[in-house]
């Protein structure tokens, strides 16, 4: 009669007592196949080595380790489960769990200890049951297939009308992941028409958002915060709203509410880090991505942008007599930790370095001066291209270290990748009256636009030939040479060699040294499988 | 001479302490239900067992109640609310109370109107005030406690009936002075209304809200809690 009895469990506690307790009470139940482990890690390692039916995973596995919550993220994410898998979050209290868990990754169900062996029992039944129910879904979704999940759900519905409910989430995220957003507002709408569920507010913010609806999805949020002022993924979604306004005070003073909420979010922090950055609140710019560094640590989150920012961070707060040894110890810690872990990224090589000579500055100019050197050395090889933010920021380290005309340069180049965005421009002006910088770009953009303007028209000869000129000014320009790539693409049979798959190909193997982080970045990639793939 | 303290608040330092209240009871619930594993079968149905069983989960629910109070107070109390199927959502409840049932000889039942298998509703939350309720209605219940679900109105109504004497007149009388918290003489079964009507009135659908209500008589005759979630 009971459907679990074969099935393979794991019981992730760091209490020993608790370890034991639940296996004892499994093999009351008859179960015979049970493996516990006392960290997230180690449940992640034994995870890969085996497929488990059912987890059991404690919420709370003791300070500085993993929780719960990450590690049923990491599962997701590396697809060390299976959809069909049971994962049971067991805490001593649940709300809590409930705040600090993300919305795109929900456990199947809680668990509140204490509980006894009948409640185990019951609960155990109940989700072999619901998870047989809903086998056609979740086997789609192991499958990666959307169009699947979405008919898997409707004939889930014919069968049974009134399990609908159910599938609501399956079908949101099956239209998101296909892009049908139409019928995914549609769907949202009826949901939140009918019940507020969070999940169903924060699809429909982000949805609008994505869309460039900001106004609307600031409604979205504002509606939903109201009904739902504990739920930390709708501070992040207004934050974005409210950055995209202009009003990044407003947006930090959100996201400083969501940490209150849930201070464990590697993003978050270093999402707040950047945004006090900004502001020039220095003070939380380093509380916040001084978590994000050591929360990082046990996260697939981690990421050297927040060492850098912690020192970027500590530095501005310093005075003008330099820094204290405290700050200069955790800034040269945060940093060598970026240079030792990224031995093959030339960018992040060259800015800790440049970062740590500035700290330096005041107190040790000799040290400085050679690590500007290293640093310049590394930048004159190097092909790939920084963000932005970060060339300005190399830009201005580079002047102040007194290396004027290197940071000159750094200035001409991000004028010519980026040139064609005002906000970028905008930048470089705060740091050069060069005008042979400022306007570098001015003839190129021209052609770009024009280019544009031809390719509406469908004149694909006349707007190759701008969008040529326009490179040739500019040649490491991204925007230039996506579109000049994309007017190659249409109508070109990438199939057979031609010359203008050649040029294609060419320009974006140009651009393909751009940082993976840029909003254009998907397209490239796209335009990239459609020139390579013949 | 004087030595200034900063003053404590005290809500809040209840709330941390019934916290570790309820770990070590966690704690205390396990190693017991160990040890009654490894004890021979007549050892494990002494009546002492019974009065340990009950004491635990009246205990558990009553540090879950109060941590529910405290959190409304400071306007803590998050509202997760999401479809469940509402026979796994009974049978969870009484599972938990399972051994007590059997050291009282308690036949507890349940019945869902298969017109509505999901409900809409904080979990977390609706389970406290049934735990409560349970818990209440096994002291006064002689064999047998029932908990039936239906629609009622578009509401999905949620009733505890037990076979005990029901509850006294006044109480029922002045039910919704206990809802608002006004008179809480009574004890637990009282600050129990309080804490389930709060929680009613946080499930809300188009200008509705939830609400609770005691009666006597029913299917077994004896106490009747109704909790009504839009």
């Amino acid at each position: 009669m009971l459907s679990y009895h074969q099935k393979r469990f794991l019981i992730v506690d760091d209490f020993s007592d608790f370890r034991s307790s639940v296996r004892s009470m499994l093999r009351e139940l008859g179960v015979k196949d049970v493996d516990t482990a006392d960290s997230g890690e180690q449940a992640l390692r034994m995870c890969s080595q085996k497929a488990y039916d059912f987890i059991l995973q404690d919420f709370h596995l003791g300070d500085g380790k993993k929780n719960g919550q990450q590690v049923l993220e990491d599962l997701m994410v590396e697809k060390l489960i299976s959809h069909e898998s049971v994962f049971v979050m067991v805490t001593a209290e649940t709300s809590q769990a409930m705040v600090l868990s993300a919305l795109e990754h929900e456990p199947d169900a809680y668990l509140t200890k204490p509980f006894n062996r009948s409640g185990l029992a019951q609960r155990l039944e109940r989700l072999e049951q619901r998870k047989n129910l809903l086998k056609p879904i979740l086997q789609a979704l192991d499958r990666g297939k959307p169009m699947e999940v979405l008919n898997a759900c409707i004939e889930l519905c014919k069968k049974d009308i009134r399990y609908s409910p159910l599938c609501l989430r399956y079908r949101a995220d099956a239209l998101r992941d296909l892009n049908q957003n139409e019928a995914l507002e549609r769907l949202y709408d009826g949901i939140i028409a009918d019940r507020p569920l969070p999940w169903a507010f924060a699809g429909l913010g982000k949805l609008l958002f994505k869309r460039g609806q900001v106004n609307q999805a600031k409604g979205v949020y504002e509606k939903a915060l109201k009904l739902f002022p504990m739920m930390p993924a709708l501070y992040d979604g207004m934050a974005d709203v409210l950055v995209a306004e202009g009003d990044n005070k407003g947006a930090q003073k959100v996201l400083e509410e969501a940490i209150r909420l849930s201070p464990l979010a590697v993003r978050r922090q270093a999402q707040l880090g950047k945004l006090a950055m900004a502001n020039e609140d220095f003070e939380t710019a380093s509380k916040a991505y001084r978590q994000a560094v050591s929360q990082g640590a046990q996260s697939r989150f981690k990421d050297a942008e927040s060492n850098l920012g912690l020192a970027h961070a500590l530095i501005s707060k310093g005075s003008e007599k330099g820094l204290d040894t405290r700050t200069r110890l955790e800034i040269n810690t945060t940093l060598s930790q970026v240079a030792k872990e990224n031995p093959s990224d030339p960018g992040l090589q060259i800015r800790a370095r440049l970062m740590k000579a500035t700290s330096l500055l005041l107190n040790d100019a000799e040290t400085a001066e050679k690590l500007t050197e290293q640093a310049m050395m590394r930048l004159d090889g190097m092909e790939q291209f920084m963000s932005a933010e970060a060339a300005l920021l190399v830009a201005k380290q580079l002047q102040m270290l007194g290396q004027a005309s290197a940071g000159a340069s750094m200035l001409k180049n991000c004028a010519e990748i980026y040139g064609d965005d005002p906000v970028v421009m905008q930048g470089i002006a705060k740091l050069t009256d060069d005008p042979t910088i400022l306007n570098s770009g001015n003839v190129a953009s021209d052609l770009n636009r024009q280019g544009v303007q031809i390719y509406k028209t469908g004149n694909l000869v006349e707007a190759r030939a701008v969008f040529r000129k326009a490179l040739a000014l500019q040649p490491k320009n991204i925007s230039i040479a996506l579109n000049m790539a994309q007017s190659l693409l249409h109508g070109t049979d990438t199939s057979v060699p031609s010359p203008e798959l050649e040029e294609c190909r060419a320009c974006l193997k140009q651009v393909g040294m751009m940082p993976d982080t840029d909003a254009r970045y998907p397209r490239y990639q796209k335009l990239k499988i459609k020139a390579f793939s013949g | 001479m004087s030595q200034e303290y900063p003053a404590l608040d005290f809500s809040t330092v209840i709330a941390s302490t019934v916290h570790d209240m309820k770990n070590s009871l966690a704690m205390l619930m396990q190693a017991h239900s160990q040890w009654m594993g490894r004890l021979p079968n007549s050892e494990r149905q002494s009546p002492e067992q019974g009065v340990i069983e009950f004491e635990f989960a009246h205990l558990n629910g009553m540090l879950v109640q109060l941590l529910g109070l405290y959190k409304l107070g400071v306007n803590q109390m998050p509202l997760q609310p999401a479809y469940h199927e509402l026979d796994d959502f009974i049978e969870a409840q009484l599972a938990a109370h399972q051994e007590v049932f059997a050291s009282r000889g308690i036949v507890a039942t349940y019945e869902v109107d298969p017109l509505c298998p999901l409900g809409f509703f904080d979990r977390e939350l609706v389970a406290s005030v049934l735990a409560n309720t349970i818990n209440n209605a096994i002291r006064y219940a002689r064999q047998s406690l029932l908990i039936s679900v239906s629609d009622e109105a578009g509401q999905l109504m949620l009733t505890i009936n037990d076979d005990g004497d029901g509850y006294p007149v006044e109480m029922i009388e002045r039910q919704a002075d206990y809802v608002q918290g006004i008179n809480h003489s009574s004890g637990s079964t009282g600050l129990g209304l309080y804490f389930a009507g709060r929680i009613a009135a946080l499930h809300q659908r188009n200008g509705v809200q939830g609400c609770t209500r005691i009666s006597n008589g029913g299917p077994l005759g004896g106490g009747v809690f109704s909790l009504y979630l839009p």
